[in-house]
This record gives C-alpha cells, structure tokens and sequence, in this order.
C-alpha cells in the first residue's frame, strides 16, 4: 500500500470480521519529516462520517481493507488534533508551494509508506503525470510507464517531501508546521518572487500579506513585471505599502513609486519618514535612465583629515540595514570629493593613519544625468563596484552600486537579444518548444508564402463558374485555366527570393543598430544609411534581375515568346520589390531608434515580420500585375 | 483606508467592472449561434421569440453563480471541479471540454471562411490569415490588452440592430410573440429548441465568466458589481438574438426560405431586404466567429492547464507554459488547417460539436449547483434556494429536451 488514491475506498473492518464503513480520509500530525498518520477517517453506513484513533485501533492493513483491533461497539470516536491535517481534504488536489523546486503545483497523489506492522508514514506528495495517470486508473500508470521505458525516456516519479511543501489554503494556514519545515517565507527574496509570478492573483494577495515588510519589501523589488509589482502594492493598505517602501532601498523606492499614479504616490510619500521622503524626492528628481535615478544616498564620505579610527568607527555607528560599504570616500574642507579607500586599506592600515595619506587621489566619478548604460559601462571599464556621483562642485550626491549597475546591463543585454530576435527565456527552453520556436521566429516565411500564393492564385486564375461555357466549351474552359494556373505559379516561385531578401534587410538593420556606438547629442547617420541600402538594393535587384533573364532564355528561349515575356516581367516586379525594400531599410533603422528614445523595447522578430509581410503584399500586387 | 476597502456604486466603478460578463456572454453569438438563430427565425418566424427572455434568465442564473464562485474563492471553475470532485471526474469533464471546444472552434473558422467568402476572399486565404491573426492575438501578452481588442470587436453586433431595422419587421406583432409562449408540436422545433439552448448557455462560458472574474481579483465585496456586468452581459447577447430572430423572422419567413446556415441567411436576405442587410449580416458573422474562435482556444487551454495544475496564462512565455501555449496552438492550427482541407464536411462536424456540448452542459451545471451549494468552499455566499431551484430546473429542462431530441431522432424524423 503506497498511495493514497489506494488506500482511500477501502472497506473498514471491526475486530468481529464486519466491516463497518470505507476509508474516507487519513489524518496526519504535522510535527514530524515523515509525519505518521495518526487518524483515520471513515464513512459509516448512511454516510455518517467517523473519525478514530489510528493507533489505538487499527491492527493491521492491506490491500483488501483495514482491520481493526476492537469490535465496532467498543470503539470511541475522536476529533481531528490541531496540530493534525487531513490528506484527502487539506492536501490532495490542492495548490502547494514546492519551496525546494520552488514552483507551485498540484497535488495529484499522496506517498505513503509502512513502517512496522501498523504504522503508515507519510513520504511525500506526487505532483508528477504518474501521480495524475494512477488517479485516473492504476492501469494507465504502469502501461504509460512501459511504454515510456520502452522508449528510453523512463517516467520518473515527482515527489515533493513534506518538509518542502507550503500549504496555501486559508483553512490549512493557521496549522503550525513542525521546525524543519521549509517555508515559503524563508526563501530568497528573489525566489519568493518568481512564486509569486506563478500564483493566481487571489493567492499572490495572501501569500504576499505573510511575508513579514522587510521580506515583502525585497521581494517586491525583486518581481520583474512593472504591472504586478503596482497590484502588489495596490493590494495593501496604505500605511503598509509606505512602512514598505521606507525599508527599501530609497532607489527601487522610487522605481516603483514612478509605476504608481500621481495621487497613490503623493499619499504614500507623505505617510512614511521625513528622511526617508526625502531621499526617495532627491531621486525622482533625476530623469529616468540616469546616475542619478539609481544610486543610492547611502554612502560613507569622511573629511581627508578623520583618522582611520574616525572611519571605523564612523562604520560602526551604521544601522543595519544601510546598503552594503565596499569604499569610503574623502572629501575637502567644501565637501569636495578628493579621494576614494577600499574597505582592504582601511583594514590594514594603522589606526592613526590619516585618510588623506591613504586615499588614493584619482576618483572616478560622474554627473548625476549621465545615461545609466554609460554609468555602467564606466563601472566595467575601471573595474568598480561603487561609483561616487558628483555634482559639478565635485560634491558627492549618492554612489551607484554594482547590483544595480548588473540590472542595467542585463536589461541592456535582454533588449539586444530582442531586437536580434532571440527571446530571453529561450536559454532554458527544452528541445521540443525549442524547435518550435526556432520555426515560428525563423521559418515562418514559408507559410506567408503559402498564403501569397493563394492569394496570387485566386486573383489570376479565373474560377469555372465565371466563365461562359456556352461560348468556349467544356474542354476550352479546363485547358485555359490549366494555363492560367502555370502561369500564376511563376510569381509564385520566384516570391521566396523577395521574401529572404527582405528578411536579410531586417537583419541588416538591426546588426547596424546594434553596432551602432551611440551618442546621443549627435544627429543620427539616416541620410548615409538610406544611401547605403539603397545602393544594396539596386546590386541585389540587378543580379535577381540577370539571373531572371539568364532563365528565361534557358526555359522559355524556343517557347511561345509571351511565356519569356510573362517570366521576366515577373523577375522584374521581384527587382522592383527587392529595391523598394533595401530603400525602406532606413524606416526601421528610424523605428528602431525612435523606439530606444521612449524606452520601449521593440521585438525584432514583429520587425522581420512587417517586412516579410509588407513584402509579400507588395509583390502580390506587381508580381501578377504583368499577368492579367 | 476605510474608503478603499469599501467600495461605492458609482457609474465609474460599474463602467470599470463591465466588461469580462459581457464578452462572456457575446462570444455566446458565435457562429452556431447566428446560426441556429436565423434559421429559428426563417422556419418559424417569430414563434420562437418568447424562448429569449427565458434564455435570458437562465443564463443570468448560471453566469452569477459562476462569477460568485469567482469572487468567493478566487479560483478558476477548473480548480473547483478539481479540488471537489478528484482526478477521474475531472478528466473527463476536460476531456469532454477539449472536444467540444476544438469542434466549436472549427465550427467558428467555418463561420469566418463563410462569412468572409460572401466578400469575394477564398477561404484559401481567410482563414489562415486569420488564424495566424487569432494565434498572434491569444499569444500576445497580456488578457487586458486582448480584452480590450475583443470589446471592440464585439461592436459589429450593432450591425444586427441595424439589420432588423432595415427588414422593417411589424413591432406590435413582434411584441405580443415575445411574450406569449408558442410551442409547435413539431421534431425540428424541438431540436432547435436544444439547439438555441446550447448556443446560448454554451459550457465554456461558465468556465471563461468565472476565469474572468479570477484574473481580476475580484473579491466578495465586488459581487454586486459583478452581478450588475453578467446580467447586462447577458441581456444584451439575448437582445442581439432577439434582433437575428427578427431580421430572418420578418424577411425570409414570409418568403418561405429556409436556410441551414448563417452564409445562406445573409444571401437569402439579398433579395429581399436589399444588399445592405447582406453585408452587415455577413459583417456580423464574421466578427462574431473571430470574438469566439479568439476566445475559445484559450479558455479551453487554461481550464486543462488549471485543473492539473500546469502553468498558464497569456504573460506565459513558451518555457514557462509549454503545455499551455501548446494547447492553443494545436486548436487553431487544427481547427483552421479541418476548415481549409476539401471533402470535411463541416456541418457534420458542427452538429457533433452541439450534440456534445448538449452532453456537456448539464453535467457541468450539476459541478456548478454542488460547488455553489457547499458551504465549506462558498461560506456565507453559497446558493440560495431560488438559484438552486432555477439551476435544477435548467439541467432538467435540458437533459430532457435533449433526451427528446436524440429519441425523434432515432425514431427517424
């Protein structure tokens, strides 16, 4: 007996052989790895439902029932512990949290396992197919698995341990789990996210109102979707969502506060610490995209003549939850920044030294509207982890730290990646969807081409219906429309030449734009990228064009002289297209700049795709043009 | 703080909260059901009116109840059945669902082949352009965004208003047939009976009503707000009924036209009530199978991937929901890829898809009434007698009618 969705069902039998009810439940306590199960419920006759002590009367168990040590009129009944939750209620086919694979699933099996000769411990919950396949029918499950053995993919069991499941039913919340129990609330802020990304939005709500301000609070900052870290914060209450986002670091403080609309904001704003206020209205200050929006006012800056002791002790007095310190920066008697020390000099140094002859004198530092990419592209050039951000009297503002300097680069990178084409969760994708979408951003020109053709096909060949019979004949009709069909093929297989080209020019582009070393006073090089395309276009159109003339002299050189003629006016309108095309490339070079400047990031393969499209309307048109 | 746990009725907060019931109950006149209308109206004329105001009712029963069960517990209709009745009821109800969905989509991408053909535009081209536009569509991203298209879409139901005008159909007849009930002790009328009863109340609208109301985190404060949205929902789609039943009622009627689809409908009016009523018909026809084939694949794929507990959702990427996204495709690609192939005959496949939505739906009312009636997943909100009275009286009326249907049928008429 291993499973649950076995034992429940079966007949419950007294000590005098009768049997008095069926298995309705089985009740656990929590406290233990592999919590025993200490209850057992029943269905009486008439549906009454009893529940008993599994230890003081079960005897034994099998796979035919569950005998009992007693005669039934001996038997006193109990009431479900506190500390106990029911299998088949609380557990089986419920939403947990697996908080060490850290997803949400379904419950569709519960393992059990024997221990001795009456005691049943619980191992784990099955989340897996086999768990689903054996609820439908144990049959189902072993043929499925041999087949899938068979077939050199064994199906392995999905079990999750009891200690790495976090119920998230409201009625099995209050139940106290015992001390190993890993709980959602104990994970990784950025872990808690991705849960919570999962969850439905009722659940994201309770889930999230567990989590204690500070975890809510990082782990808020952590989500990576703008619209769902608003709901969050809209689901709670006002004074809470200030507490909160006065423990967050004042600069995804003002992240978030600039999703919110203006009045939420104000409110908020308002409701928490005057210094915290204050240090989140000095960020949102400065535009979005700069140094200034996301460095952090926490920073140690000392007078160059404190002594080393003065610093450390400066250190000490620190709260807790002030960001991370990686330099110490010296200032003049204005407040002007003169020198920078790592944490290591400081260390090592004797406590009497002066700052000032540890410092090291050439700070790198930038301007509070300096782009952030630029800001992070300093970091990696000096090698930092922290860069001081001045003002122009040279007074420290805030510094930008490397964590947030990571996120602009990763963001950086996920844009890149998509105006290439290439989606960000492709990497961890596996074969099958890979291959799909490998199709669906790559070959899809195969079935835009297919649908052109139709369309070609439906605009020259004239339907049976439409012509007059009485006037041609039967045999007349079919000949003329079998011609008219070869006709309208030749537009049809030369338009894969017009499509990959403007599929090249897409990709043209956007490797232009990438590499384009981009400055933003500058005016951008449109005229100079309209000439060089162009000038693409016309070589492309003009070897597309020989080469059609070439196979129209080969193909139809001794034919009727209106099937060369059909041929090459087809290559023709191919030119014409291919041209056109190459001379549009500087729009989606404009598109791609344009869409940079407002900051939203743009897919290269929805570019690809208009091209493709737009090309393929195109040539539709003047390819069968030249056949009517 | 007080003020934003408490919600007041203003126009703003009934306005915000339109929407998901309406689009529930729109989609409900899809294809079949412009369908099964225009014929009601050109067999019977307007014998068949009084039946929408009943509709009417039944189907604000089943959509409050199962946007309340939304609101109480904040889980899909999938999830419920899940959780109440185990894995084996569950995957046959799904199994049942996935069918039937896919059939009606197929039944949909008939209707935009058809609705579109009478355009000029081959289906060779319609419907792959549009089912390439449906794919993009329910794989773009955010519902609310989708929502919002689809609201749009559903404007074109106007053009039905439109037509029954232009027919010029007597108003005071029209009147006194709405509310007299007139039954025709006929085998056809009986089927049609069923057939406007499936149409109208089909089983994915229980699942999208419910999933709707989920999506938007809607709580038990928010009930009265829902309720106000289902019942308007549901009113106007019968109200767009009413107006089909007209438009053919007053035209093809008299003339003694029969027609067996909704193509057929729009042509047949050409003659009679002028090439304009044609094209809003055709119009309507196809906007009303793009809303529902739209919304069809993904109710479905989220119901599935819901009741086993698979990732879903349209902000899902491909190696986030690969069953999901995997679900949607196979329907439209198959649905769509069945429509364009020669020699499938699709009214075949479109009556099967009736018969088992038939099967379907009263099984799943019966899910509805006990998940509603159980007090420990409902609370204080679970069912009222009237609602439990009413739903039971639906399941009844339908299993019988549709018992009655299969029985002349068999019987050979």
């Amino acid at each position: 007996m291993n499973y649950l969705s076995e034992m429940l069902k079966l007949p419950v039998v007294d000590a005098a052989g009768e049997k008095i009810g069926i298995v309705n439940d089985l009740g656990i306590a929590t406290g233990e790895v592999f919590p025993r199960v200490t209850a057992l419920a029943f269905q009486g006759p008439g549906k009454t439902p009893f529940m008993i002590s599994w230890r003081k009367y079960v005897e034994r168990f099998d796979d035919d029932g569950v005998y009992l040590k007693y005669p039934a009129t001996d038997i006193r009944f109990s009431y479900l512990q506190p500390d106990e939750v029911l299998l088949a209620r609380d557990i089986m086919n419920k939403q947990i949290v697996d908080t060490q694979g850290m997803k949400v699933v379904r419950v569709n099996d519960i393992k059990l396992s024997t221990t001795g000769e009456n005691q049943l411990r619980l191992l784990g919950a099955e989340v897996g197919a086999r768990g689903l396949l054996r609820a439908i029918h144990p049959l189902f499950e072993r043929v499925t698995v041999k087949v899938a053995k068979m077939l050199g993919k064994p199906l392995p069991e999905d079990i999750i341990a009891w200690s790495y499941m976090d119920l998230l039913e409201r009625s099995t919340k209050q139940i106290k789990l015992s001390v190993s129990h890993k709980t959602l609330s104990e994970l990784h802020p950025a872990d808690i996210a991705d849960i919570i990304e999962q969850l439905d939005p009722r659940l994201r709500t309770q889930v999230f109102a567990q989590l204690d301000t500070e975890q809510a609070a990082e782990a808020i900052a952590e989500l990576d979707d703008d619209e769902l870290m608003t709901e969050m914060l809209e689901g709670l209450s006002d004074r809470e969502a200030s507490t909160m986002l006065a423990t967050m670091d004042p600069d995804d403080a003002a992240a978030l506060i600039e999703e919110l609309d203006y009045e939420k904001a104000e409110k908020l704003l308002r409701l928490m610490g005057v210094k915290e206020e204050k240090a989140i209205r000095d960020l949102l200050g400065y535009e979005e995209d700069t140094a200034g929006r996301i460095m952090t006012n926490q920073f140690v800056a000392l007078p160059a003549t404190a002594t080393v002791q003065d610093a450390i002790d400066a250190l000490r007095d620190l709260d807790e939850d002030f960001e991370s310190i990686y330099y110490v920066y010296t200032t003049d008697a204005e407040g002007a920044l003169t020198g920078v020390l790592s944490m290591r000099s400081l260390v090592v140094a004797d406590h009497t030294d002066r700052l000032k002859d540890l410092a090291y004198r050439d700070v790198v530092w930038v301007a509070p509207d300096l782009d952030q990419e630029q800001v992070a592209d300093e970091m990696t050039k000096y090698d930092l982890v922290a860069m001081p951000v001045c003002d122009e009297n040279r007074h420290i503002l805030g510094i930008v730290t490397v964590d947030d300097a990571l996120d602009v680069i990763a963001e950086e990178h996920a844009e890149d990646l998509q105006i290439a084409g290439v989606s960000v969760g492709e990497s961890n994708a596996g074969e099958s969807t890979h291959a799909f979408t490998w199709f669906s951003q790559r070959q899809y020109w195969v079935v835009v081409w297919a649908i052109a053709a139709c369309a070609i096909a439906a605009i020259v060949v004239t339907p049976l219906e439409r012509l007059d019979l009485n006037v041609m004949g039967i045999a007349t009709a079919h000949q003329m429309i079998t011609s008219q069909g070869l006709t309208a093929l030749m537009p049809i297989s030369i338009m894969p030449v017009v499509l990959l080209a403007s599929m090249r020019m897409v990709s043209f582009v956007k490797n232009s734009y990438l590499e384009y070393d981009e400055r933003d006073d500058e005016p951008k090089p449109y005229l100079g990228f309209f000439l060089k395309t162009t000038l693409i276009g016309v070589i492309l159109a003009a070897v597309v064009f020989l080469c059609g003339e070439l196979m129209a002299t080969t193909l139809f050189g001794e034919a009727d002289p209106w099937a060369a003629i059909a041929l090459l006016s087809c290559f023709k309108g191919a030119a014409a297209v291919i041209v056109g095309t190459y001379a549009s490339a500087v729009i989606y070079f404009y598109v791609l700049f344009r869409s940079d400047e407002k900051d939203q990031s743009i897919s290269g393969t929805s570019l690809t795709f208009a091209a493709v499209l737009l090309s393929a309307l195109a040539y539709t048109v003047l390819g069968t043009l030249p056949l009517l | 703080m007080e003020q934003s746990t408490k919600k007041k009725l203003t126009v703003a907060a009934v306005l915000g909260a339109m929407g998901p019931g309406l689009l529930a109950a729109l989609s409900g006149n899809d294809a079949g059901g412009i369908a099964t209308y225009s014929s009601a109206g050109a067999s019977y004329g307007y014998a068949t009116l009084w039946m929408l105001p009943v509709m009417a009712l039944l189907l604000i029963v089943v959509q409050e109840t199962a946007a309340r069960c939304g609101c109480v517990t904040g889980k899909g209709f999938a999830s419920l059945i899940r959780e109440k009745f185990g894995v084996r009821k569950t995957a046959l109800a799904m199994i049942a669902l996935l069918i039937a969905n896919t059939a009606v989509t197929i039944s949909e991408f008939a209707g935009i082949a058809s609705g579109l053909a009478l355009f000029g535009i081959p289906k060779t081209v319609s419907v792959p352009l549009m089912g390439l536009l449906i794919w993009l569509l329910t794989m773009s991203g955010s519902f609310r965004r989708i929502e919002k298209i689809l609201l749009l879409v559903s404007c074109v139901f106007v053009t039905y208003v439109v037509a029954a005008f232009l027919a010029g159909p007597n108003w005071g007849e029209v009147a006194l047939s709405t509310v007299t009930p007139h039954l025709i002790p006929e085998p056809s009328y009986v089927s049609l009976l069923v057939a406007t009863i499936g149409t109208t109340i089909a089983p994915w609208m229980i699942f999208l009503a419910q999933n709707n109301v989920v999506d938007k985190n809607a709580d038990e404060s928010d009930i009265v707000l829902q309720r106000i949205d289902t019942t308007t929902g549901s009113v106007i789609a019968c109200a767009i009924a009413w107006f089909i039943i007209i438009t053919t009622g007053a035209v093809l009627y008299p003339a003694g036209i029969h027609v067996a689809d909704a193509a057929d409908a729009a042509l047949a009016l050409e003659p009679i009530a002028g090439e304009f009523a044609t094209v809003l018909f055709a119009a309507g026809l196809v906007a009303a199978s793009f809303l529902a084939a739209c919304v069809l694949p993904g109710v479905t794929s989220s119901a599935i991937c819901e009741a086993f507990g698979w990732e879903r959702g349209a902000d899902r990427s491909w190696s986030e929901a690969p069953v999901y996204r995997g679900i949607i495709t196979v329907i439209i690609v198959a649905s769509a890829a069945l429509v364009i192939m020669p020699g499938v005959d699709l009214f075949q496949i479109m009556m099967s898809a009736q018969v088992i939505n038939g099967v379907l739906l009263p099984i799943l009312l019966v899910f509805l009434v006990f998940i509603a009636g159980d007090k420990h997943i409902m609370g204080g909100y679970k069912n009222s007698r009237l609602w439990n009275v009413l739903t039971w009286a639906t399941i009844v009326l339908i299993t019988v009618l549709t018992i009655v249907m299969f029985v002349l049928q068999a019987l050979g008429y």
